[in-house]
């Protein structure tokens, strides 16, 4: 079977040669991926059907992963800012303590109007608020004219962004490689059993979070510890982190 | 030609007269540089600052010595490092209360203050200047040439040493295809991860039409542990910059409109804030821009932040994060340099290759040529952690031996250790041992001998690290960051750690050693881009190089670096033991118990085996055992 596309593409399409026999090489050769069209099936021939739990609701929750890898970009999720669908999974504005104050929100949309993309609009408005609260994923959502799902997928995808708030000390404790050969698990493992919360969680009092991150670029100073944003200290072992710990909590106590 | 060329060159002696008498690079000036890099904040550069301000405001000498914040010297693991110039005296690990010391002998006369130099372990000499110290003697900087020389928020300092003079000639110049092929000729190949030919590259891009170009630069860093991208843009913006540009105009120059962008990681605050600072200072002169330095060209760069996900330093997820999407990768049939970031052409290179690209232009292609191997060419910057003496960021000519970069430059081992591996190339690469010492450092070598050049991580590690762990840990890291997209990575890389759990836990057989082995080979033939093509490699060197430390694990239930916690247990040497408490006092799970002056006991079923209790004691008497118990 040769493939028909249309045009001569100098080198840019798939290697058939090399594929040519294996089950890969029989599904892909219908696609065209650079046209991004079924060539040789009949258009429209699919019937969609989304799968409903035994209660009836529907399973898909919209994560947009189906519309991005879509070969033929037949598929278009169109949530709107307003659909309660997404549930749990963003901080409702309740959650959000203290309440989500809006008006930290207008140089975010003043930065996605002179053209800055999803990304730096979410980082923008985790540096304003120290999470991503739900009003204002929703005003991105209006501003860029997406789905709230889209915005949610890629909140999701980066594990930098938090949909949740976060306590008052934000320790990132390094596990990279330097980190890692150095110790920095058992430092992890300290700093959780002293505050008693895993990796990713938050003290009950909202004073403190844990959480992990890939090299800090402070490797040879392995274990790094970073707190908040500015300060980040360095050798830090499992003892050492445990009297940290203590050292903050006795100063929260005094202020 | 020449008009064009004279109107470059005068306006790029504009752009240097417009700063000149705000700085002047005279290397005679009495002068005090303080790292600002990342590492030398953690350790307490802030503080120092403040104590050099105070005490020179003190002796009446605050407007006559200038003190400058340079990016990262490569030797972090002594930082802060302070050097006072001209004689280029070195002061490691200076504390606030040391500075009076130092100004009055350093700055205000002509000594040193000989207990605080760095001594260097070989010899146990103290010595006073960089150039003497083994870790800086051994190097070949030309990427790194200015960093820890120049003021990185100072676009003049950056002019006054040649800055943009590579670009001026390019432009006045005005042929792209003799850049590229100049590039070509250099054999300059890129230095992300896959060696790939840096002239090819942009000859291919340029080859593409489209409505636009792009040009992007590749700091997303992703192999943690490894910081050569952080260091070079934090030490020296404009180099990176300036050879964008002239990438820019090889690509675009008379060829369309291009674009740029900077992908850098948000974990590296600093170096995002001077990339930016940078790049307003070019525009106000001109550099970047309309009608750069009046030649006509137009090229201008954004700043994009990553938000930590490893997958986005791949090409194809990288420009899929620019545009907003989730950063997943998609197949390489078609190719970036065709079809790119929104559909057009771009070229995509990392900090290092574009930092390279100034030096070639000004020296010319043979010169950078003449460094290097038959199929490598130049330097390469390692950032070299873990458990050697030195750790730091470290350029060398390609072709060099792990063992002199180890060794000599790195110090070797800490003291009482043994060198067991290697590891190169991060979560993509493999560890080597010691048999392979004298592999000199280029692409292909490494590749042979399984593991690679990536970007330049070099971590080395000794007996106290297990094998088998550090493997998991690679693996741990990929199954975590595979966006999930392909089913050999997402789940093979899964079921990989799986058996690698189950070895460090005792509960694996010799089979599943030759299963671990198919199924790496699956998961490199099936997955859709190089992060689960190259994820089982710390796996496929671990089987290599040391497959009797993995069997002794699943056969004995042995950890020989008494890492692996199940197979441990921690006990006290009655002889060793003093009774002094301190154990006591740390274990998080009072675990332990004694009378003061009695030897102490530690009770197995509450012990979790957390090392606190052998790291607070100062009698080595806390033991740790292996091999001997079945798993639980
Ligand atoms: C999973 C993965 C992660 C990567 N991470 C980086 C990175 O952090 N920095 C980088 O420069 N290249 C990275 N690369 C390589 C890039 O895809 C690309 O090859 C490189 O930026 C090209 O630039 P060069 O030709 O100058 O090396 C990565 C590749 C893969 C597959
Ligand atoms: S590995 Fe921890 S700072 Fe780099
Ligand atoms: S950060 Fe100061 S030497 Fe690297």
């Amino acid at each position: 079977m040769a493939i028909d596309n249309g045009r001569n593409d100098g080198g840019n399409g798939h290697k058939g040669d090399q594929a040519k026999g294996s089950a890969l090489f029989e599904v892909i050769q219908g696609i065209d991926f650079e046209r991004r069209e079924l060539v040789g099936k009949r258009q429209g021939s699919g019937d969609f059907d989304l799968v409903k739990d035994n209660g009836g609701k529907d399973r898909c929750y919209a994560c947009t992963l189906c519309e991005r890898t879509c070969p033929v970009d037949c598929i278009d999720i169109g949530y709107t800012a307003s659909d309660p669908m997404l549930g749990s999974a963003i901080a409702a504005p309740e959650d959000a303590a203290p309440p989500v104050d809006m008006k930290l929100f207008d140089p975010i949309i003043a930065g996605i109007r002179s053209g800055s993309g999803l990304v730096e609009a979410l980082h923008a408005t985790q540096e304003a608020y120290g999470f991503l609260p739900r009003p204002a994923l929703e005003g991105i959502a209006d501003q860029m004219n997406l789905p709230l799902s889209r915005i949610y997928g890629v909140a999701s995808f980066y594990g930098q962004f938090r949909l949740k708030p976060v306590g008052k000390h934000v320790i990132e404790v390094c596990l990279g490689t330097a980190c890692h050969v150095r110790g920095a698990p058992l430092v992890v493992e300290a700093f959780s059993q002293e505050l008693e919360i895993p990796v990713g969680g938050t003290t009950p009092d909202g004073l403190f979070t844990l959480q992990t991150v890939n090299c800090l670029g402070a490797c040879a100073l392995a274990p790094v510890v970073r707190l908040g944003t500015d300060e980040t200290v360095g050798r830090l072992g499992p003892n050492e982190a445990r009297r940290l710990v203590r050292r903050l909590r006795k100063q929260e106590v005094r202020a | 030609m020449s008009a064009a060329s004279s109107r470059v060159g005068q306006a790029l002696q504009a752009a240097v007269s417009a700063g000149a008498g705000t700085y002047l690079a005279d290397d005679t000036k009495r002068e005090i540089r303080i790292c600002a890099g990342t590492a030398c904040h953690a350790s307490g550069r802030v503080a120092l600052r403040k104590a050099i301000d105070a005490a020179l405001e003190e002796r009446g000498l605050a407007g006559d010595v200038a003190v400058v914040e340079t990016g990262c010297h490569g030797f972090c693991e002594e930082g802060p490092i302070v050097v006072v110039r001209p004689e280029g005296v070195f002061y490691p690990r200076l504390k606030p209360v040391d500075i009076p010391e130092v100004i009055e002998t350093s700055v205000m006369g002509d000594g040193v203050v000989e207990r605080l130099l760095y001594v260097d372990p070989a010899t146990g000499r103290r010595v006073a200047h960089e150039r003497e110290i083994p870790f800086y003697a051994l190097q070949k900087r030309i990427v790194l040439g200015l960093n820890g020389k120049i003021d990185p928020y100072s676009l003049d300092d950056y002019l006054a040493h040649g800055g943009y003079s590579a670009l001026a000639k390019v432009l006045s110049q005005g042929d792209p295809q003799n850049i590229i092929a100049e590039v070509e000729n250099s054999g300059l190949r890129g230095r992300g991860g896959a060696g790939f030919p840096t002239g090819k590259k942009w000859r291919l891009c340029r080859q593409n039409l489209g409505e636009k170009h792009y040009v992007i630069c590749n700091a997303d860093e992703g192999d943690p542990g490894a910081f050569m991208d952080r260091s070079v843009l934090e030490g020296n913006p404009h180099s990176v910059i300036e050879g964008m540009i002239i990438a820019a105009y090889a690509i675009g120059g008379g060829n369309g409109p291009v674009e740029g962008y900077i992908y850098v990681r948000r974990e590296y605050p600093f170096a995002v804030d001077r990339v930016r600072h940078a790049l307003d200072r070019a525009r106000e002169r001109n550099l970047l821009g309309k009608d750069i330095l009046g030649s006509g060209f137009d090229f201008d760069i954004r700043v994009n932040q990553g938000a930590g996900a490893f997958v986005c330093g791949e090409s194809t997820a990288l420009t899929a994060s620019i545009e907003g999407q989730r950063g997943m990768p998609r197949g390489k049939h078609v190719r970036t340099v065709a079809h790119g970031l929104w559909g057009e052409p771009t070229n995509i290179n990392n900090v290092e290759t574009y930092a390279n690209v100034p030096f070639i232009v000004k020296s010319g292609a043979d010169v950078f040529a003449s460094t290097g191997t038959a199929t490598s060419k130049g330097t390469k910057i390692f950032s070299l952690t873990g458990k050697v003496v030195n750790g730091g960021l470290i350029e060398v000519p390609m072709g060099a031996t792990l063992r002199e970069v180890i060794f000599e430059i790195g110090g070797g081992m800490l003291p009482g250790r043994e060198f067991k591996a290697v590891q190169l190339g991060g979560p993509s690469g493999g560890c080597l041992p010691a048999a392979l010492l004298d592999e000199p450092i280029d692409f292909e070598s490494l590749l042979a001998a399984g593991s690679m050049m990536g970007s330049g991580g070099m971590v080395v590690v000794d007996d106290s690290t297990c094998m088998v762990d550090f493997a998991k840990f690679f693996l741990k890291f990929t199954a975590e960051e595979s966006c999930g997209k392909c089913v050999p990575c997402r789940v093979g890389t899964s079921r990989m750690l799986e058996i690698l759990e189950r070895i460090s836990e005792g509960r694996a057989s010799l089979q599943d050693l030759d299963l671990l082995e198919s199924l790496a080979d699956d998961v490199v033939e099936g997955s859709l881009c190089a992060l689960g093509g190259s994820a089982p490699n710390p796996v496929l060197s671990l089987l290599r190089y040391f497959r009797d430390e993995i069997v002794s694990h699943v056969v004995e239930h042995n950890c020989p670096a008494k890492v692996c916690r199940p197979l441990i247990r921690y006990g006290v040497d009655a002889e060793a033991c003093t009774g002094c408490a301190a154990c006591i006092a740390v274990c998080p799970v009072h675990a332990v118990s004694g009378e003061r002056k009695a030897v102490h006991s530690i009770d197995e079923d509450l012990c979790i085996k957390c090392d606190a209790c052998r790291r607070a004691c100062r009698f080595n008497a806390v033991s740790v055992e292996t091999g001997v118990l079945a798993p639980a």
